[in-house]
């Protein structure tokens, strides 16, 4: 019976304290006078933005910064009721993906006519491609801020014993390179293509021509979008590329490489140096093989000002200043997430490091996917059709017609 | 009763149906609404987008061959699930509360582990198990000469070893709640059923379970819904792969509906779901009530 | 049990202890596969990152190692997540009074509409969660819960599981006694807390430790109410180490292992200090 009391004494000094706690939080704008700005940093990444915060609350002492961390794999749902309620922060970063969604919601404010009034914002301080992934309907909805590109990673002195002294720079050549790669032995791979990764055949269609979208039309049912599918097949088809090896690239790269290329993004540049230490020196990166062109897919985060939001003018200075080259430098030391804006590549920790000058350049010839906001939902459908073609050996024809019109339907929703 | 009692009953029930009635009912009846429109993002933030389009949701998700495949998968979880694990939690806990040693009481939280395991390390350890190349599963059935499983890349052998996972994690509560109906027993049954000469099988048999049947027909009830619920151990394993093999009805809700932000699409889908689960509880209660007045 | 089937009740001491081994075998074989993931997650807490993902796996560390620990304590703001998430624990036991009365009310008593009721809290316990998320939100919004306490805690309070389970339960409860204490003059509010709640105890352990389970890992709630990391919970942290496109296991580990401590500590308590103590007094 004790320990009840105990408890319920506790909990009724909780309730006491709690809702004391509820009406401070009312009147937590305790610094009476000042802007009070909201910013919802994703993932880990709230301690580096509270270091910017507190850096710009320096310059700009009437305002107060409160960041807010939300993580990623719940971030939509925080979004949704944010958007339900119309309460929610000032500013956001917002993933490139997610952007046509939220735009089409109204959840992010119209920024085109604010730009003029911030030199650091304008469009060519930025990647082509990143300034793409801010517009939407005419309108520009956010302003770059982090980009990453695939790219391709390979073992040099495991291509060597093949014969390739330099990364395969054609779609052909990559195949070829596979297969030798490939005979060397048992359990032994070309390259790591990852079935489920949803950019992976988009970007490929794109190298070969594909437009993917036009004019709101479903393009997969064309024969560039045809011929992609069937290259790519033929790698899991020809056991070029694992299918269900089951394995992380930190545990494949290494030693003799049994799967001794990949392509993903520059976060792997770090994760191959730390964990597999043994390899330094025998790895490099480089830009895609290309066909018609060599295209990469564009990801990254922009920052967006909220819909609803009262403070626009303040919100807007502050992403000017994140946006500035030494800031975003600033916030790459931090977390090692990759600037948008062009003049921050041309600092020597950038430019100086050769895997980085990679990205660099990859960058420069990088899109983001479309961005209609059914598009989340289309790729996610085309993983499932190309899971039947690799897996089912399902007629690949008469599944992109399926997926072709599955895609229309959701575009004309 | 007496008269001053009358209002007592009302006055236990009263705080929490209040509760449920703001938290759970009206939210349902809300999402009911939804489902009968198509409501998306736009709709969520400027209601005046939101048109009513009767029952097209219900048509379209009952048309979807992916949802249909989905429930197919569902039954077959819990055709196999549910007996599994109530047999396995009931057995354990039989076992566990006939031991006398004191090593016994170890038992109880080794069995109950699993359920309090953080899912993100569930996940890894069993990706770890199951994986076909490197996995612990295969390695010993290779190194005494069967051949290697393809535990998570075939639909129905995947759909197997979600069940195993799924039985592994749910042993431990349901175990707790058995043993705590074993201790509400009265210890006078069995005295009378030694001083009689009965075995340890009869004492089983005719004692402790029909004094159990109270605990094991709520286990029944929550396990049965629970498993036509079944999501989380698709979504962290093999979100629905391969080739939706082990894709389940909330599963193939999630991820058509709330994560594309189709809300009426998956408010429909959900209540498809949710009046197949009312059929079987009803079914459930009526047999129950059936051998209880026999 | 199958081995209880043996006929002679004769020579009960030996065929006993035999049993009891048989027993003691089996539990032991399943409990070391039951156990074995547990083990593995707390090992790979002490692992590097490199480690983790080395093939062979080892089970044992090469070195053991508490960075990952330090990392959840100056990476989180721990003292503010760990202080929200015992508050919401402790608020969550209000519900499993509420829960234990309400199940005492639809067990023991027959008044009009019970079965109806019943059978309507059942029903919330059947509809996928997600439904209700936004609607939930938009009445809590409504009345301005939103980033409080209140507002967290609300929605979980009351649980149809809760309240089947204790209605089960004290269902089997003898009414003889009941009758007797009503004889004596207790009105049915004495009975409830002097009569049927210590009686329900077994019971009441099993949900006291799944209450606080529940209250220990919320995360839906904490992070959609609040408008303040203030407002934060552990599990809210843990999932802020996960980074968009690269996970880190071993502080995942480190992390999953270092939660799931007060709960076994729980489990442990609640198990010798109500189960056992009702075994003993349960035998008159």
């Amino acid at each position: 019976m004790d320990t009840k009391r105990t408890i319920a004494a506790l909990a009724a000094a909780a309730l006491a304290g709690s809702l004391i706690a509820g009406c401070s939080s009312g009147g937590s704008g305790a610094e009476e006078g000042k802007t009070k700005l909201t910013v919802w940093a994703m993932g880990d990444s709230s301690k580096p933005m509270e270091q910017m915060a507190a850096a710009y609350q320096k310059e700009n002492p009437d305002v107060s910064i409160q960041v807010q961390a939300i993580p990623w794999g719940s971030a939509h749902d925080k979004l949704l009721t944010a958007v339900a309620s119309k309460k929610g922060p000032d500013v956001l970063q917002m993933g490139t993906t997610w952007m046509p969604e939220f735009a089409a919601a109204g959840a992010l404010a119209d920024l085109t006519a604010d730009l003029a009034d911030y030199p650091e914002l304008a469009a060519d301080n930025f990647f082509d491609g990143t300034v793409t992934s801010t517009q939407f309907d005419g309108k520009t909805v956010g302003v770059p801020w982090l980009a990453e590109t695939r790219v391709l990673f390979y073992r040099t002195d495991v291509l060597q014993s093949v014969g390739y002294d330099h990364a395969p720079k054609t779609w052909d050549e990559l195949l070829d390179a596979s297969k030798k790669l490939t005979e060397r032995g048992k359990d032994k791979y070309g390259i790591g293509l990852d079935p489920k990764e949803p950019t992976l055949s988009f970007m490929f269609a794109r190298q070969n021509g594909s437009k993917l979208i036009e004019d709101g039309k479903a393009q997969f049912d064309q024969p560039a979008f045809a011929e992609t599918v069937r290259y790519l097949d033929g790698y899991f088809k020809n056991g070029y590329a694992p299918v269900d090896l089951g394995l992380d690239t930190s545990q494949t790269f290494g030693g003799d490489g049994m799967v001794p290329m990949f392509i993903s993004g520059p976060w792997m540049i770090k994760t191959v140096a730390d964990q597999i230490p043994d390899i330094e020196g025998k790895w490099a990166t480089a830009v895609l093989p290309s066909k018609d062109g060599n295209m990469s897919s564009l990801g990254g985060s922009n920052l967006s000002v909220f819909g609803f939001t009262e403070q626009k003018a303040a919100a807007m200075k502050f992403i000017a200043f994140l946006s500035k080259p030494e800031n975003q430098l600033e916030w790459m030391k931090q977390t090692g997430e990759l600037p948008a804006n062009k003049k921050a590549w041309e600092d020597p920790q950038l430019s100086g490091d050769p895997n980085m000058a990679v990205v660099g350049e990859q960058l420069k010839n990088a899109e983001p996917m479309p961005l209609v906001k059914a598009w989340d939902n289309i790729s996610q459908n085309f993983l499932k059709t190309f899971e039947e073609i690799y897996r089912a050996d399902a007629d690949i024809d008469a599944k992109l017609k399926d997926f072709n019109e599955q895609s229309q339907k959701l575009l004309d929703k | 009763m007496k008269g001053s009692s009358k209002m007592a009953p009302y006055v236990f029930i009263g705080p929490t149906l209040l509760l449920l009635a703001v938290f759970s009912l009206l939210p349902i009846l809300v999402a009911l609404g939804i489902s009968l429109t198509d409501m998306d993002l736009a709709g969520l933030a400027d209601y005046s987008s939101i048109s009513f389009v009767g029952l097209a949701n219900y048509a379209d998700v009952l048309g979807d061959p992916v949802f249909l495949l989905a429930l197919r998968n569902t039954l077959f979880y819990v055709v196999i699930g549910v007996p599994l694990v109530i047999a396995c939690s009931l057995g354990v806990a039989l076992l566990i509360q006939f031991g006398r040693s004191r090593l016994f009481k170890v038992f109880r939280v080794v069995y109950y582990l699993p359920s309090v395991t953080n899912v993100v390390a569930v996940a890894v350890v069993w990706s770890y198990l199951y994986n076909p190349g490197i996995g612990l599963f295969n390695y010993i059935l290779t190194s005494i000469g069967f051949d290697k499983v393809p535990w998570l890349t075939e639909p129905t052998i995947a759909k197997l070893s979600l069940i195993l996972l799924a039985l592994w994690r749910s042993i431990g509560l349901n175990m707790i709640i058995f043993i705590a109906a074993l201790q509400g027993i009265d210890r006078s049954y069995y005295e009378a059923a030694q001083l009689d000469g009965a075995s340890g099988w009869q004492q089983l048999t005719r004692i402790t379970l029909p004094m159990m049947r109270f605990a094991i027909f709520f286990v029944t009830i929550t396990t049965m819904i629970g498993w036509l619920q079944f999501f989380e151990e698709p979504f962290v394993m093999t979100q629905g792969g391969p080739l939706n093999g082990t894709v389940s009805a909330s599963l193939f809700i999630y991820q058509n509906g709330f994560q594309y932000s189709h809300f009426g699409y998956a408010a429909a889908g959900s209540f498809v779901l949710f009046f197949l689960i009312i059929a079987v509880t009803m079914v459930q209660l009526r047999l129950q009530r059936k051998q209880a007045e026999e | 049990m199958k081995q209880a089937t043996t006929r002679k009740p004769a020579s009960a001491a030996p065929r006993g202890r035999l049993q009891q081994w048989a027993a003691g075998i089996v539990l032991t074989v399943f409990g070391i596969a039951m156990v074995l993931p547990f083990v593995w997650m707390v090992l790979s807490a002490f692992k590097t990152e490199g480690e983790i993902k080395r093939i062979p796996p080892t089970l044992w560390p090469e070195a053991f190692t508490v960075d990952n620990f330090t990392r959840l304590f100056t990476e989180m703001d721990f003292g503010t997540y760990l202080g929200n998430t015992l508050l919401i624990t402790l608020f969550s036991f209000v519900g499993l009074l509420l829960n234990a009365m309400a199940g005492f009310g639809f067990a023991k008593y027959r008044f009009k509409g019970r079965e109806k009721l019943f059978l309507l809290v059942l029903a919330t316990m059947m509809i996928p969660g997600q439904v209700t998320m936004i609607p939930v939100y938009l009445i809590l919004n409504g009345v301005s819960l939103t980033n409080t306490m209140l507002g967290i805690v609300l929605p979980g309070f009351t649980s149809a599981f809760g309240i089947f389970l204790f209605r089960q339960f004290m269902s089997t409860l003898p009414e003889e006694i009941m009758e007797a204490t009503r004889l004596d003059g207790a009105s049915e509010y004495r009975l409830f807390a002097q009569v049927v709640l210590p009686m329900s105890k077994p019971i009441l352990a099993v949900q006291a430790i799944l209450t606080f389970i529940g209250g220990w890992n919320s995360f839906l709630w904490p992070l959609i109410i609040a408008n303040d990391e203030k407002l934060y919970t552990l599990s809210v942290g843990l999932q802020l180490l996960k980074g968009q496109n690269t996970t880190n296991f071993a502080l995942q580990m480190a992390g999953a292992a270092f939660m799931v401590l007060p709960i076994m500590v729980i489990f442990i308590f609640f198990q010798r200090q109500i189960i056992e103590n009702y075994n003993i007094s349960g035998i008159k």
